[in-house]
């Protein structure tokens, strides 16, 4: 169960990205993660909820997207989904094939909430 | 109130990667090859690291730190034949590249032929964390049975090789190594499959001989005129 330690990096970085952004409250992250990412998403989501409110300092939401696990062949460069994790290509049977998505946990975007208007902006 | 949301699109794990990559290079261009060996628990790691230890003793020079929750037991075995650091992850199910830095600054950080990491028992976490290896290596034994690559896809999809140990339990079980083979191929078509019994050294040389290959491929790869 690593679930804890992504989430704990993904809020840092979050912290991070808030504060050069001026420190508004973070209010929703976004985050797309597929079958080869290594998280099981509802420890993923649980562990956000234990963890956010006191690395952010406020709750925040958590959109976890599951995205496909999408290969491309090496030979003849058709991308295809893989299923049930076999890693050949479909159209012309070679097994040497990359990932192109759904290997990863990508923090896709973060939405904040300023309080005060941002600088030079009066409302 | 403002409401802004700032585009981010970036791998959580990019730095921790990326610094994996750095290490890799640095210690692949001087010569040491690191292996990441992984498995559920008590699949026989610290096992095939002796026999490996014993086998190399005064041909190549290699040290390890070894991986686990709690206790010294593994490094305990394995110190009286190689340089051997414990790093204990109170409680964290798999090991991440700072303690693994830390552990190899303990060690004196000395240029051997090759790093062994024994990763803690565990087939999910630790295929998540790069750790500078250039090998990654997934033991299965026969006791836990041959249905087991699928059921782990991406560890056997990170890995170079797999090894199947415990082959002197193979006439009492119920475990195919066509089978396991077959399962982990379609995951991993590339992947090199071994099998060896450490506790009656039977398959070990051919262990230590295909570590020898990768370990001049490497030398071979990072010695090309060309390489910048
Ligand atoms: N029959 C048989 N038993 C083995 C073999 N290799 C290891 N074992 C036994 O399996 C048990 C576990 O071996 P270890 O080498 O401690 O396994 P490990 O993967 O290092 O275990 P953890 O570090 O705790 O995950 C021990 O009782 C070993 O004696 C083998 O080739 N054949
Ligand atoms: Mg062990
Ligand atoms: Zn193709």
């Amino acid at each position: 169960m690593h679930e804890r330690s992504l989430v704990k990096n993904l809020l840092h970085q979050v912290q991070q990205i808030a504060a050069a952004e001026g420190n508004g409250a973070v209010e929703e992250i976004c985050v797309q993660a597929g079958t080869l990412s290594g998280i099981e998403p509802f420890l993923f989501q649980t562990a956000f909820e234990d963890m956010a409110s006191p690395i952010l300092g406020a709750p925040c939401r958590l959109i976890l997207e599951v995205v496909p696990l999408t290969a491309l062949c090496n030979d003849c460069d058709h991308q295809f989904e893989v299923i049930d994790f076999k890693f050949r290509c479909p159209v012309c049977q070679a097994d040497s094939v990359h990932v192109v998505e759904g290997d990863e946990v990508k923090l896709m975007s973060i939405t904040v909430n300023s309080e005060e208007p941002l600088d030079g902006v009066t409302s | 109130m403002t409401r802004r949301t700032i585009i981010v699109k970036r791998d959580v794990q990019a730095k921790g990667k990326a610094n994996a990559a750095a290490e890799r290079e640095r210690l692949g261009r001087r010569g040491t090859l690191v292996i990441n060996i992984l498995s559920s628990p008590g699949a026989g790691k610290t096992t095939l690291l002796e026999a490996t230890a014993r086998h190399f003793a005064g041909r190549r020079t290699m040290a390890v730190l070894v991986g686990d929750l709690e206790t010294d037991r593994d490094a305990q075995r394995l110190a009286p034949l190689v340089p051997t650091v414990q790093l204990t992850t109170g409680g964290a199910c798999h090991l991440e590249l700072p303690l693994v830095q830390q552990g190899l600054t303990a060690l004196g950080d000395p240029a051997v032929d090759f790093l062994f990491i024994e990763n803690v028992g565990n087939l999910v976490c630790p295929a998540s964390h790069d750790l500078a290896e250039h090998l990654r290596v997934v033991l299965v034994s026969t006791t836990e049975g041959d249905d087991k690559p699928g059921k782990y896809p991406k560890m056997f999809r990170t890995s170079q090789a797999m090894v199947i140990t415990k082959t002197d339990l193979l006439p009492y079980l119920p475990f195919s190594v066509d089978a396991v083979t077959e399962d982990a191929r379609q995951i991993q078509p590339q992947l090199d499959v071994l099998s060896l019994s450490a506790l009656h050294e039977s398959g070990v040389s051919d262990w230590c001989e295909y570590l020898e290959q990768q370990y001049q491929r490497q030398l071979a790869a990072y010695h090309e005129p060309a390489a910048k």
